[in-house]
Formats: C-alpha cells, sequence, structure tokens
C-alpha cells in the first residue's frame, strides 16, 4: 500500500532498554506506537526504534519527559512502502 | 543506539560483511511485518526480538558463557533441548533461512544442496552470524544426505557432534534413539561438567513442554475465523522459539494468546472471515525465511497453520512428565521424538495422516504443498502428499523455491492463480 504523504516519526535510544521502558509508558498512556528496526539510514548501528505517528509525537515528547527516557534523537521520515514487496533478506 | 560491534568482533566475525544483512533487514522486515494492519499488540515482543535479533540473545548467550555455561547450536528438531538444559546448558537453533549466507555455503558445497544447508554452513564459515561463532558444539544428526556431509565439513572449523537418527519407527528404532539420546547426554555432561539427573531432567522436560504447550495455544487461536493473527506472524513466533530462551518464549507466547482469544470472543481478525485459508505444508522455514507467507497473505489469502519442522512438528505431542527414573525419561523422550513425522522416515504415513487431520482442524481451504530447492526427500515425497490430499478433494499446488527473490514473481502468479481457482 503506498501512502507519499504518511510521516513517521522514529525515536531512537542508546540503547534497548531505554527503547523498551517508552514502548511500557506509550502504551499505558494509550499512544500507539511500533517497535521496528533502526532503518539504515538514520544509524549505523543495528537496534529497535519506537515509530509514531506524527500527529502523536507531541504526547511521545512529552511521556519521554516524564519517564526520564534517554533518547539519541528523533528523526521524521515519509513513509515510502511499495504497492509489492519481493525483497527478502 | 546499541553498538554490538565490539561483541561481534569479539566473536571474530567479518564485520564489513555482516552489516549487509544489517542494512537489509530493517527494510524487508518493515515492508514484510509492520505493514500488515491490526497486529495483536503482543507482537510488539516479537518485532523487538527481530530488531535486536544479533545483539540481545546473543549478549545472554555469551553472559551465560562467562559464567561457566556452554551453548550447543542445533539444526533439528529431533535433537532434545531437554538433555542440554537438564545440564545447566542453553540449546540454541542455528538453522540459516536467509540468502545472504548462501554463498558461503557455495565455496564448499555443490550448487545442487538445498538452502538451509548451504545457509548454515556459509554462516559459519564466512564469520557473518553470531550464533554460529558463539555454540561451544554444533549438535548435527543424519536427517538427509546433505547434512551429513555438511558436519563433516564443518567439523574442520568447529566441534560437532552427531545424532544417529533411525529412519524408521519400529520398536527397535524406538530403542535405538533412546540409546542415542544417552549418549548425548554423556557428551552434553563432559562438555557443561554437569551431571543430569533425574530431577534436572524431569524440571528440563516441563521448561520445553511448557515452550510447547504455549505455542500450541497460539495455533489453537488460528483455527478460529476470522482469524486472530495472521500467518506470517505466528510463522516468526516458531522461528523465535527455537533460539529463545524457553520460559521466556512459554511466558510471551501466553501473554499473546490471551490476547488472541479476547481477539476470537470479539470477533476481531486480521483478515475478512471469507479470507481463502491455507496450510502449507513441507520444509521448515528458518529464520529470516517468510517468502512464501509474505506472497500468500498479499495475494489475498491467510496461512492459518503450518505442518512443518517450524510449524505443528516442533510443538506436537508432549513428553511423558510422570516418569522419575532417568532410564524411563529417556524412554519418554525417545517416544515423543520418534513421534515427529519427517520425509527422511520409510514409511511415512504419520505426515499424511496429520496433514489431513490438520487440514480439518483448521479448516483449510487449500493446501500449498513446498520444499526447498534440491531436497530430493520432501520433493520425493510430495507424490504421496499429492495423491492423498487430491483423494480427500482438497485444492492444492506444490512449489519448490529457495532463498532467492528470483522466483517471487513466479510465485506470486502461480499462487495468485491458486487463490483464485480456491474462490471460485
Amino acid at each position: 500500500m503506498t501512502n507519499e504523504s504518511q510521516i513517521d516519526c522514529y525515536i531512537l535510544f542508546p540503547n534497548h532498554n531505554e527503547g523498551l521502558k517508552l514502548h511500557k509508558a506509550m502504551k499505558e498512556a494509550g499512544v500507539k506506537c511500533m517497535i521496528s528496526p533502526t532503518p539504515r539510514k538514520l544509524s549505523e548501528c543495528c537496534g529497535i526504534s519506537l515509530v509514531v505517528a506524527e500527529e502523536d509525537l507531541e504526547m511521545a515528547e512529552k511521556i519521554i519527559e516524564e519517564t526520564d527516557t534517554k533518547i539519541e534523537k528523533i528523526v521524521k521520515l515519509v513513509r515510502e512502502r511499495p504497492a509489492v514487496w519481493n525483497k527478502f533478506c | 543506539m546499541a553498538d554490538y560491534r565490539k561483541m561481534w568482533e569479539d566473536l571474530g566475525m567479518d564485520l564489513k560483511t555482516h552489516d549487509l544483512l544489517c542494512q537489509a533487514l530493517p527494510d524487508a522486515y518493515t515492508n514484510i511485518y509492520l505493514a500488515q494492519e491490526n497486529r495483536p499488540e503482543g507482537m510488539a515482543y516479537y518485532d523487538f526480538v527481530v530488531s535486536e535479533i544479533h545483539g540481545v540473545r546473543p549478549a545472554e548467550l555469551i553472559e551465560h558463557q562467562r559464567q561457566g555455561g556452554k551453548v550447543f547450536g542445533t539444526f533439528c528438531i529431533y535433537v532434545p533441548d531437554e538433555v542440554v538444559f537438564a545440564a545447566k546448558g542453553i540449546a540454541t537453533g542455528l538453522c540459516g533461512g536467509s540468502q545472504f549466507w548462501v554463498p558461503g555455503g557455495e565455496k564448499v558445497l555443490p550448487t545442487s544442496t538445498c538452502p538451509l544447508i548451504k545457509a548454515s554452513v556459509g554462516a559459519r564459515l564466512d564469520r557473518t552470524c553470531p550464533f554460529f561463532r558463539i555454540a561451544d558444539v554444533f549438535v548435527g544428526e543424519t536427517t538427509c544426505d546433505g547434512k551429513k556431509k555438511a558436519w563433516e565439513i564443518l567439523a574442520e572449523d568447529v566441534d560437532v557432534y552427531v545424532m544417529d537418527l533411525p529412519q524408521m519407527k519400529r520398536a527397535k528404532d524406538v530403542a535405538a534413539w533412546a540409546e542415542e539420546i544417552k549418549a548425548f547426554m554423556k557428551k552434553v555432561e563432559e562438555v557443561t561438567g554437569n551431571k543430569i539427573t533425574a530431577e534436572s531432567l524431569a524440571e528440563s522436560i516441563k521448561l520445553i513442554n511448557n515452550k510447547r504447550r504455549a505455542l500450541a495455544r497460539v495455533f489453537e487461536a488460528r483455527k478460529h475465523s476470522p482469524v486472530p493473527i495472521s500467518g506470517k506472524d505466528a510463522l516468526l513466533i516458531t522461528q523465535i522459539a527455537f533460539y529463545d530462551d524457553p520460559a521466556r518464549c512459554a511466558a510471551q507466547a501466553n501473554a499473546l494468546s490471551d490476547e488472541l482469544e479476547k481477539r476470537i470472543e470479539k470477533g476481531i481478525g486480521v483478515f475478512p472471515a471469507d479470507t481463502p485459508r491455507i496450510m502449507i505444508t513441507g520444509t521448515p522455514m528458518a529464520i529470516p525465511n517468510w517468502k512464501l507467507h509474505h506472497i500468500v497473505e498479499t495475494s489475498g489469502a491467510v496461512v492459518v497453520v503450518e505442518e512443518m519442522c517450524t510449524g505443528t512438528r516442533y510443538f506436537e505431542n508432549l513428553v511423558d512428565e510422570s516418569q522419575t527414573e532417568l532410564d524411563k525419561q529417556i524412554d519418554a523422550l525417545a517416544e515423543r521424538y520418534m513421534k515427529i513425522n519427517c520425509a527422511c522416515f520409510t514409511p511415512n504415513e504419520g505426515r499424511i495422516d496429520d496433514i489431513l487431520r490438520l487440514a480439518k482442524e483448521y479448516k483449510v481451504d487449500g493446501i500449498i504443498d513446498v520444499n526447498l530447492k534440491f531436497c530430493g526427500l520432501y520433493s520425493t515425497e510430495s507424490y504421496k502428499v499429492q495423491k492423498a490430499i487430491k483423494e480427500a478433494g482438497i485444492p492444492f499446488i506444490h512449489l519448490e523455491t529457495d532463498y532467492s527473490e528470483q522466483d517471487a514473481e513466479q510465485l506470486r502468479t502461480r499462487v495468485g492463480a491458486f487463490i483464485e481457482m480456491i474462490r471460485k
């Protein structure tokens, strides 16, 4: 499904514990988020990111502050999903 | 971001080549898995495991070794994990499911070897997978000719122990497997320095049975319509079960099942109720082989059950927990493991019975019988499998594929036509 206009906000962490901590807090607060492998264009290192929709970013930033979660950065990416995906790894 | 490069370097890995896999995984996972709609929330754990696939679990295994523990890498569901855990070891699956590792295997193996064997050998010899670097002992078995010869090649590089699996299911074969389990226990005791007792074996039998029960619960949910979880997600759970901590694996699968059961009560599904329900039967799909499930589930159908090693064969049948003496526990292990129906056995009517039973239990509309290229056993057994499915009046197709992308469109065309035929 191609959705050119959708923006995904990737929250990157110094380690997975911080990512899991935020994921739990976001779930408890009812904010939608998704654990995702960090896209290579955002970091050379492997590991988790949290993806939130642009409209939920403000709430996510509030929870980051309230829970004192350590993050590396937040990057906005335009979602690029081809209609048919035939690449495997 | 967590930087695992130091850990990988210490493991003697080829970081430059390994990085190519690290580059490909996020895009593939995002488009194959995260693009699905209405996934159960409990899949977040599995998204986490994949995101940290060469980091978190390898680090746990290394910590186990730092404390004096040993890690046993296995390639087949006939190898009894219970024995390893009873000696305070850790068993981890090592099967290679990526095209990325295949060229490494082809350096020493004939091209006409199945991709699972090529990838497994390639992952070790090319030093591109942490699990293949960490395992202290590789536990092979005699389930096919390709594997038997591959063990000899791997043994030049790592400690390989081979279990001799009988290929018939007479009483004397079950007894022979019990003897093999005893011999394996001796090896495990030697490597770990820990004695296996009736108490420790009873505990590990329960541990692994609980994992089987939890996986069976996830599969039980897939019998419902609309199906509360995609086949891709269910496959991933099974794949991760091969190398996750068994107690954590059971806890996560049980938590997910709680959610799936609530979805069933509320009639929530990931596909409409009239979506054709597909069984896939055949050769295993080691992580990250998600190719066929992805093609099926983006072509208008849903996979509701896998009759394969990465499916029902992995968790069906429990080991008898009532035995309290070592010899009887070993017999109970042999009896349970010899109930697995692999094409390496002759005859193997049990597998056909399983396929027909599962087709009813999961209310399937069609069956895809698939084997990895160059797997003589499953491609030959396909004759009898197809005959039985045809007699039962269930639509089916037989496919042969590998890990590459080259045939993806051809498969998509064939699978699409098959689903269209079922719909009519």
